[in-house]
């Protein structure tokens, strides 16, 4: 990581830590997700089909919630400007992205494990559980992030970015479906391979959403 | 240093100037002037590169523009939870320059502040912070807009001295309608928009 | 012969040429394997809705990286021609399809994947012009649509081209109906014509909405010259620098 990455990165962390505002919503959106989903499937035995797409949906909401506010937020409090004056748009995207894909972690780590506590889904393939995991916190920082920028100076940017990244983030989200109910299958005896496939693809997605963005970004960015 | 040829700008129909022509050469002075709303920080923006004109061109003849320009606004924000030296180290880090943290808030008057969050500065202070930033990397082209803008005596001094010093290594061009940093110019432009 | 008859004379060959092949389309004996032949007839219409829609909505994302490239507002005209003739014929899509799909198996809407799939790529069309709203800046608006629009050209290229032939996803929509030999003889002549006469369509109506929009940019930068002229904004808003010189 160079020098100018690792500035915008400390300084997300260091606004972070000294608000909390971002992780504390993102945190308490979680924890509110899977308390409902607890309390509506409260009589069922939750399917790893079932189990799979609604962690899914719960992550690309927790996404969509916490990504693009590191963006948003330079345009609304007026700080883009200066941000634009002194740094390449490639080391605000990385530093940005990185940031973001910290949050997401911490976010889809707490966000699952609240999850399989809650719902007393079991693991089945934990490698699988984590590359799928992995690869959708990494395409939604990249894929969202791009979606923040967008949006940034747009009149109605808060309801704008859920109507812009969803669409773009459900072709990933099939993807992580698909891994997730093989890593959570116990008893159905679901074709692995098309998991790890599913969780390649996932990873492979990330990849080229996180490669492409730098370039669309900096279209945005500076101009 | 910093030249424009048929620079306008443009927002939907509104033109807010257009056909601009300039050249500046070190030690040139440029104040542009024109009532509220004609334009003036519009085209330091397009100056700056952080909005694009809709027609003409702009030519810096410096290396990066982040270290070459060097712009302070009064509707420029600052990081509310980061401190006055973090702004400075931050900015240093992207433009890949010396810091020279104390140095510069030294000359603006803001040493004492130095561990205080932008949250907590008045807007005086937050204007010296602007102008330390601004001139960290040396740059050829200061360019301000309404530098004097809240600042007391002894900030304008320090606006004043700032602008001497740019003098030797380039050019400036300040937006402004005080007669006070009009007196600071060589060259004046009135935009009419 | 005038420019303007040759035109008359196209516009009426292929007014007739879509009269006879609609005629035609009722004509041709009934395939075998729907339910409601009568009703499935709609395929000849359907058929060439998602191939057309397709093609355009790529052709949108090739004319976005010309902008992007250039900066120039034509490249942005052509593609928003595109985007709102391809979403066009999305729509035409779905409704084509809904009316096949009771026909075929009776039922509105069957929560098919393709189907679901292709109003994915029809949501992700209309968040492009969503988009487009909420920007006033005509540049702004252009750059960040057609950065949308080429950010979405994986999401699409998955939904159309890979997600339906997923091991794991079973359609009822066939991928092959024509290729595989399924739509034959007379059938596939229609089918054939019909994809002809859609896709000439489809090139004149580019074409005019095309020539609109370069009009309306036309018309933009007229009015400019208007307005400076009667004097509302002055011919060169600005004074050129002057040296001031004091005594100092």
């Amino acid at each position: 990581m160079n020098r100018r990455i690792r500035a915008i990165f400390l300084k997300e962390v260091r606004s972070e830590m000294r608000t909390k505002s971002g992780l504390t919503t993102t945190v308490l959106f979680s924890l509110f997700t899977v308390v409902t989903i607890s309390l509506a499937t409260f009589d069922l035995q939750i399917s790893p089909q079932l189990g799979a797409g609604l962690l899914c949906v719960a992550l690309l909401f927790a996404a969509i919630v916490a990504l693009p506010r590191t963006l948003i937020i330079e345009e609304e409090q007026g700080t883009g400007d200066l941000l634009r004056l002194v740094a390449k748009s490639e080391d605000v995207f990385w530093g940005k992205v990185l940031y973001n894909l910290v949050l997401m972690l911490i976010t889809g780590l707490v966000l699952s494990l609240l999850f399989l506590g809650f719902t007393h889904i079991g693991v089945a393939h934990l490698w699988l559980y984590l590359v799928c995991l992995f690869g959708s916190c990494c395409s939604f920082s990249g894929a969202v992030t791009l979606c923040g920028a967008l949006v940034a100076q747009a009149s109605n940017r808060s309801a704008l970015v859920g109507v812009l990244s969803v669409p773009l983030l459900l072709p990933l989200t099939f993807l992580a479906v698909s891994g997730l109910r093989v890593a959570f299958d116990t008893k159905f005896g679901f074709n692995q391979m098309n998991g790890f496939i599913a969780g390649g693809g996932l990873v492979c997605y990330g990849i080229a959403s996180l490669a492409g963005g730098q370039y669309l970004f900096a279209a945005v960015w500076k101009r | 240093m910093l030249s424009a040829s048929n620079l306008g700008k443009r927002f939907g129909r509104r033109w807010l100037f257009r056909g601009l022509e300039f050249e500046l050469e070190r030690r040139d002075r440029l104040a542009v002037i024109g009532r509220n709303g004609a334009g003036k920080s519009t085209l330091l923006k397009v100056l700056a590169g952080l909005i694009p004109p809709s027609e003409g061109k702009i030519r810096n003849t410096g290396d990066d523009p982040r270290r070459s320009i060097g712009y302070a606004a009064l509707d420029m924000a600052l990081y509310p939870a980061l401190t006055v030296g973090e702004h400075l180290e931050l900015t240093a880090e992207l433009r890949e320059c010396e810091s020279r943290t104390e140095e510069l808030l030294e000359e603006v008057g803001l040493l004492y502040a130095i561990r205080q969050p932008t949250s907590e500065l008045s807007t005086g202070m937050r204007a010296r912070l602007k102008l330390a930033i601004a001139v960290q990397s040396l740059p050829t082209v200061l360019l301000l807009d309404e530098p004097g803008a809240g600042l007391d005596e002894a900030g304008r001094q320090v606006v004043e001295r700032l602008i001497e010093q740019q003098s030797m290594r380039g050019a400036v061009v300040i937006a402004t309608n005080d007669p006070l940093e009009r007196r600071f110019a060589t060259h004046e432009m009135e935009i009419l928009g | 012969m005038t420019n303007r008859s040759t035109s008359t004379i196209l516009k009426a060959a292929f007014a007739l040429a879509v009269g006879v092949v609609t005629i035609w389309s009722f004509e041709v004996p009934d395939a075998e394997g729907f339910q409601f032949p009568a009703l499935a007839r709609i395929f000849f219409w359907h058929f060439p809705c998602p191939m057309i829609a397709t093609t355009l909505l790529f052709l949108g994302a090739w004319f976005s990286y010309r902008y992007i490239k250039t900066g120039d507002l034509k490249a942005d005209v052509r593609a928003i021609a595109s985007m709102e003739l391809g979403y066009l014929f999305c729509i035409l899509t779905m409704l084509t399809g809904i009316v096949f799909s009771q026909a075929q198996w009776g039922s509105w809407w069957q929560n098919d994947p393709r189907q679901t799939s292709f109003l994915m790529v029809l949501l992700i069309y209309a968040a492009y012009f969503a988009l487009r709203t909420a920007l006033a800046d005509e540049h702004r608006r252009a750059a960040n649509s057609a950065i949308y629009a080429l950010s979405a050209l994986l999401p699409v290229l998955f939904l159309i081209f890979v997600f339906p032939r997923l091991p794991q996803v079973q359609s009822f929509h066939p991928n092959t109906s024509i290729m595989g030999g399924q739509i034959k003889g007379p059938y596939a002549y229609v089918v054939t014509a019909v994809l002809a006469l859609v896709t000439v369509l489809t090139v004149w109506l580019y074409r005019l909405r095309v020539k609109v929009g370069l009009l309306e940019l036309l018309v933009e930068d007229k009015n400019d010259g208007l307005e400076t002229a009667g004097g509302h904004t002055p011919a060169a808003p600005v004074v050129r620098p002057v040296r001031v010189s004091r005594d100092r």
